[in-house]
């Protein structure tokens, strides 16, 4: 399990500081996507959300989240409106600032101690998920996709 | 009151519990040593224990907890290492003359997601990942197999790699991981603690060349926890310590790659000899290295420092980690052939002036426990499993040695049973070293029972003082932890 492929922070701090807005001219008619966040047992702190729009940006080796938003995790359920997303395949990183210093908590040895979750509810193997696993198809409709964290 | 909290526990679990039957039925070569590597298809529900042998000591009250791995094969799948076995933690409770077992696995991640798969495909210490393996973190791998001690009020199951597990310690019910701390969080915690005699607790976590000390108090609460640097990445499964200092042993048997299964990771570096550091307790910074022949090893014996400085401990050394790496998993197959434990009991003892030796006994023992009241002080005595020859791969007998004067005094169990791990529990109101009981188990393989055995600790060549019986038959255990009820 090494710390850096299991460590989110780097992906926290690109998804707070910046992404790039939609393109005003989409070919296609933008969407909403609803994040729904489900199974969160500490109702505190927030749910750090980054949507991604291609493998690399989303494995880290380049490019940064299409949006991020922050989500108040004041119930077992919350959701957050993705807005204006082009129809395509998305993965979706988050997890659960439970002391909201804006950051995903690491041990000593670099290891996760603030839960986090992936599109497809993908799990990964000694790392991330993999984009293959988490990426996930929005259409021409506006979509719910489901996401258990904690 | 012993005999209420034992209604409740079997008040608490009759539903999920399993008839000694259906146990026994489980056992894929009854009959034979690989019993003690059977499978265990359920938790045992609370029964007595039926006296076969002489009379329990007066005086003589408490729990004795046993882990070790009792779930190995799944339909789509199956572990291929002896230290991948889900974790069953046993509860012999001793009073009133008589005595009970109850056993309970531990409810972790892994067993789960494999019991859903119907596959053993979380990677661990030796048996590869699956194809469907999902591992998130060190606790998703977490068997929970190893040892177990009292923390307040709970009981913690131990792995090596991880969290405790915290367990009710009547009922057995798992309560969770136990974090000490919510920034260290899913940091390893050995199954080798060392207790001071006044109960405070150190012990370590390693990764790689880094590791965690850990410092608590008798209740279990965080005293410290303190980051250190190691000068190798050696694989640790134990350590030792003094009134003074804590001794990390570091066999050349090194992490290089990070790789499932973990062991897959290590090499065998014998060129670059053994290092031993040694911490000052007091202020971690404060160190010193030790440098002895290459050795590889998974148990010590507590340690003890002499006026001059002089730091000796007992050390179950093997010449290579072949029983780690290969002996572990012929074990599982039954394959007595390949199986080569390869221990040599041995004192190291540390000099003032730098130097290190190491003196071997010819002695075939391991699972080393010593007087709890003399931990890190002066002492004579250590029981160990082992020291009599052995008609199968494990331990036949036990033996207690004398290390100052040179003395070892056996008992064989005979053919047909595994020798465990016995410990120390002190006679009330003495306070002479080993003055008191040896408490243990033993798999009686040829009468398909695991047996509880209570041994003068000053006269084992005598055999029991009494042995109990159970209904089942459980596989062989690693390390267990004796929780004394006046």
């Amino acid at each position: 399990m090494t710390p850096a492929q299991l460590t989110l922070t780097a992906f926290a701090a690109a998804a707070i500081a910046c992404y790039k807005p939609y393109p005003a001219a989409a070919q296609t008619a933008p969407v909403a996507l609803t994040l729904a966040f489900e199974g969160i047992k500490a109702p505190k702190g927030a749910i750090m959300v980054a949507v991604y729009d291609s493998e690399a940006a989303f494995d880290g080796s380049g490019g940064k989240p299409v949006r991020v938003t922050v989500v108040a995790a004041t119930e077992a359920r919350v959701q957050a409106e993705i807005r204006g997303l082009v129809p395509g395949r998305y993965g979706v990183k988050a997890f659960h600032d439970l002391d909201g210093d804006g950051k995903m908590g690491t041990n000593p040895f670099g290891m996760p101690t603030e839960p986090f979750a992936f599109s497809n509810n993908a799990t990964g193997m000694m790392g991330p998920a993999k984009w293959s696993e988490a990426a996930f198809a929005v259409g021409a409709e506006s979509a719910v996709h489901t996401i258990a964290i904690d | 009151m012993h005999r209420r909290s034992f209604l409740t526990a079997a008040a608490g679990f009759g539903a999920l519990a399993f008839t000694p039957e259906v146990v026994l039925a489980a056992a894929a070569n009854s009959g034979d040593w690989t019993l003690g590597v059977a499978d265990v298809e359920a938790d045992i529900a609370p029964q007595a224990l039926r006296l076969v042998h002489g009379r329990a000591p007066a005086g003589l009250s408490g729990v004795l907890y046993r882990n070790g791995p009792a779930k190995f094969r799944r339909p789509g799948g199956s572990a291929t290492h002896w230290f991948d076995g889900d974790g069953l933690i046993r509860r012999f409770l001793i009073a009133d003359g008589k005595a009970s077992l109850t056993a309970r696995f531990a409810d972790t991640p892994k067993r789960r997601i494999e019991t859903a798969a119907g596959a053993m495909i979380q990677p661990g210490f030796g048996t590869p990942a699956g194809a469907a393996a999902s591992v998130s973190g060190p606790d998703d791998v977490n068997a929970a197999n190893t040892s177990v001690m009292a923390a307040g009020g709970q009981l913690w199951a131990l792995w090596e790699s991880g969290s405790p597990m915290a367990m009710d310690p009547d009922t057995l019910a798992s309560r969770g991981f136990h974090t000490l701390r919510p920034d260290l969080k899913g940091m390893p915690f050995l199954a080798h603690p060392r207790v001071e005699p006044d109960g405070r607790l150190w012990n370590l976590g390693v990764f790689r060349a880094k590791a965690i000390v850990w410092r608590l108090a008798a209740d279990g609460a965080l005293e410290a926890a303190t980051p250190i640097d190691l000068p190798r990445a050696s694989y640790v499964h134990d350590f030792t310590a003094t009134e003074r200092h804590l001794v990390l042993v570091l066999q050349p048997w090194v992490h290089e790659k990070m790789v499932a299964p973990l062991a897959a990771g290590f090499a065998w570096r014998p060129e670059r000899g053994t290092q031993i550091l040694v911490l000052d307790k007091a202020d971690l910074s404060k160190r010193r290295i030790y440098e002895l022949e290459a050795l590889s090893f998974f148990h010590m014996g507590d340690a003890w420092e002499t006026a001059d400085g002089t730091i000796s401990l007992d050390i179950c050394a093997s010449p290579t980690p072949d029983f780690a790496i290969r002996g572990a998993e012929a074990i599982l197959k039954g394959d007595a052939a390949r199986i080569d434990v390869g221990v040599d009991l041995a004192l190291i003892t540390l000099s003032p002036d730098g130097r290190a030796r190491l003196e071997r006994t010819g002695l075939l023992a391991e699972f080393p426990r010593a007087d709890p009241r003399f931990a890190g002080r002066p002492r004579a005595f250590s029981v160990y499993a082992g020291g009599t020859p052995s008609t199968h791969p494990l331990a036949q007998g036990l033996t207690v040695r004398d290390w100052r004067r040179d003395r070892n005094e056996t008992y064989d169990f005979g053919r047909g049973q595994i020798a465990e791990e016995m410990i120390f529990v002190p006679r009330p109101g003495g306070s002479a070293e080993f003055d008191g009981w040896l408490v243990g188990t033993s798999l009686n393989f040829a009468a398909k029972a695991t047996e509880l055995h209570v041994f003068d600790a000053r006269r084992v060549a005598a055999g029991p003082i009494c042995t109990w019986r159970a209904d089942v038959a459980l596989p062989a255990t690693f390390h267990g932890a004796f929780v004394s009820r006046v």
